[in-house]
């Protein structure tokens, strides 16, 4: 096992700039997730980490040994791909034991290794079939067992369940998890999908047009995030963004002003913030009228079940906002929207969050 | 309900015109089939079991035409230089058409242009490239001679000399159909999936590696089709040995084609030539099956 770090890793293909300078350090055992739109890098990044590709400038490094122009069967990795990347006219076995095989691992030791990856990924029974026999979870199980047959000094998947339905997305993602945790290896995760970089990893890495925006746990990444775009990626329904002015009291928000504690404040008009940042579930529907409560109207009803997204028309946008799921409200109703700006965070004109919510770990009701 | 007036002005399915019309439609393609292709097939086999003298049949002989041809030296000679002929060329296409389109398959400058230069020979008239390696292998003023000589040399004997003859007939097979091999399994080169090849050099595999257990066994199928088609081809090569040696020297490259036309037009047995063909025929036809039986089972994997 092994640490990973990307040195001022840059990659252009002709005039087109895919990477700008990317520093990253994965430390050993950990689990990290690789989360952008596409197009910003994500999976270049790793196809440079595995050797297909090769940075235009900047090092890589795999557990101290830089491994920037080894070839990638020099590197100590396994890879699982987005369309898995079975070897078609191998069988299942054969599939798995190939790595070993590469390496010249007796006949004896490969059997009971790969009896081994396919117990834990429960393919014991299908290791005569070949990969066109196999369903989509089955063979995304069967490139997985592939990954783990070795002991790399680093795993990187690449999107490795979005060719899954819903359904299978959502056992395997956890399945995939608890692989991890059990194998405790250094893991790279490559992915569009901010559920799973929450839900899975030990640390999340946002990146938007070939820079790594912020880098921090899970929690930290939802909770303070470093700018705007972080903010309004991650999070399902998106961040609320509304153009936010300071007054004496606090701000002004839409139409309504919102009071804001001394220090805080100070902290706004130090930073001239801009804008105001405000998650779904930190806002909560009011009777309108009343004090330091949003004016607007009901543009959409969303029953989820468990609860109802309720989207707000107020004056400077529409705001989304997780109210209960006993809800019952009439498009073009008028409605109050309130929240505590505690648990709000504000931008300032660049974009940056300059004030983040005042509990780190908790919301304040 | 629908009244009477009505219903007439709807037209029924599978009434009138409209069952007679795909009959109409296939009408004339049948009338040509017929024409051109079962009543020649008839007449030849027809022919083949009869005797000819000046070009009229004089008798029905049976089946003997196709037994004397076991017994017949030149015809024996004939089936064993052409498949000579057919193994050696088809091997060295094959080997050098997987080798230029794996060699192609990299994307460098020129490569566009590269690939369209290699094509060229497949599209040129067989008989002019015949035409231009005679002039190439002429033993007094070819090329090869003129090459030799300007070396310090004598005179090369290529078409005069049984052996060098014969090679020379594979290589020029070879320069001309070289291409249409590279065509194929380029086209099944780059139709194979990407990722699996990006997956073994993670896993650890070296460019031979990677050859011998993805590229060859997935290009298999494409390789096998490839070669029978080609093969069926060559089995049927006359043009190009009609105006290189005319199956000279001696009978060095007299492939069956050749043994046949002379046997019906120098020699007008034509029933005896009738019956050549129609073994070569079914032989070729067999290879025909076994080429279609490949291509469906790449179908069904």
């Amino acid at each position: 096992m092994g640490s990973v770090v990307f040195k001022n890793v840059v990659k252009n293909f002709g005039a087109l700039n895919v990477l700008r300078s990317l520093d990253l350090t994965v430390p050993d055992h950990k689990f990290l997730a690789l989360l952008g739109p596409s197009g910003c890098g994500k999976t270049t990044a790793l196809r440079i980490l595995a050797g297909l590709d090769m940075p235009t400038a900047g090092k890589v490094f795999i557990g101290e040994r830089d491994v920037t122009r080894l070839q990638p069967r020099d590197r100590d990795i396994a890879m699982v791909f987005q369309s898995y990347a079975l070897y078609p006219q191998m069988t299942v076995a054969d599939n798995i034991g190939y790595p070993l095989w590469i390496r010249g691992t007796s006949e004896a030791g490969r059997k009971a290794k790969i009896g081994e990856v396919a117990a834990i990924l429960e393919i014991g029974h299908l290791l005569d079939r070949r990969p066109r026999q196999l369903s989509g979870g089955q063979r995304q199980r069967v490139a997985l067992a592939r990954a783990i047959v070795r002991d790399p000094a680093a795993f990187l998947m690449d999107e490795p369940l979005s060719n899954l339905d819903a359904r299978l997305r959502l056992t395997m993602r956890g399945e995939i998890k608890r692989l991890c945790q059990r194998l405790s290896a250094t893991t790279i995760y490559v992915t569009h999908d901010q559920v799973e970089a929450l839900t899975m990893a030990d640390l999340v890495a946002v990146m938007q047009g070939g820079e790594l925006q912020q880098m921090a746990p899970p929690i930290e990444i939802y909770d303070r995030p470093a700018n705007r775009f972080v903010a309004t990626f991650v999070g399902n329904p998106p961040m609320n963004i509304l153009p936010a002015a300071l007054c004496e009291q606090g701000v002004t928000v839409a139409t309504g002003i919102v009071p804001v504690d001394q220090t805080r404040l100070a902290a706004c008009r130090l930073a001239e913030i801009v804008e105001i940042g405000l998650r779904p579930e930190d806002c909560s529907v009011a009777p309108p009228g009343e004090a330091g409560v949003l004016q607007g109207e009901i543009y959409v009803v969303e029953p989820m079940g468990n609860e109802t997204l309720v989207n707000v028309r107020l004056e400077g946008g529409n705001v989304q906002v997780r109210a209960g799921r006993d809800f019952r409200g009439v498009v073009g109703e008028s409605i109050g929207v309130a929240f505590d700006p505690a648990n709000a965070c504000f931008f300032n004109s660049g974009g940056l969050t300059a004030v983040h919510r005042v509990n780190n770990n908790g919301r304040v009701k | 309900m629908r009244t009477g007036t009505q219903a007439r002005k709807y037209r029924l399915q599978g009434a009138g015109l409209d069952l007679a019309l795909p009959y109409l439609m296939l009408a004339p393609g049948l009338t040509i089939v017929l024409g051109v292709l079962v009543y020649p097939l008839w007449d030849g086999l027809r022919a083949s079991t009869r005797a000819y003298r000046y070009g009229s049949p004089v008798a029905d002989v049976g089946l003997q035409n196709y037994l004397h041809l076991w017994s017949d030296a030149q015809f024996l000679n004939a089936l064993w230089v052409t498949v000579k002929f057919v193994a050696l060329s088809v091997s060295f296409e094959a080997v050098l058409g997987f080798a230029l389109a794996l060699f192609c398959l990299h994307e460098f400058r020129g490569i566009r242009l590269l690939r369209t230069v290699l094509i060229i020979p497949m599209v040129i008239t067989p008989v002019v490239v015949a035409i231009v390696f005679r002039l190439i292998y002429a033993s007094d003023a070819g090329m090869l001679t003129a090459l030799s000589k300007a070396t310090g040399g004598g005179e090369v004997q290529i078409l005069g000399n049984p052996l060098n003859a014969f090679i020379g007939l594979v290589a020029l097979d070879v320069w001309e159909w070289t291409p249409l091999m590279f065509l194929i399994l380029l086209a099944g080169l780059q139709s194979l999936p990407h990722e699996p090849f990006e997956a073994a050099r993670v896993d650890g595999a070296g460019a031979w590696r990677v050859f011998a257990d993805l590229t060859f066994p997935m290009m298999r199928p494409v390789l096998a089709v490839a070669i029978v088609l080609r093969t069926i081809d060559a089995f049927g090569t006359f043009d190009q040995v009609f105006v290189l040696t005319r199956g000279g020297p001696g009978e060095a490259t007299r492939l069956i084609s050749i043994y046949g036309y002379d046997t019906a037009f120098k020699f007008q047995q034509t029933g005896y030539a009738a019956a050549l063909f129609v073994t070569i025929g079914l032989v070729v036809l067999a290879l025909a099956f076994s080429a279609i039986r490949l291509l469906r089972r790449v179908d069904a994997s």
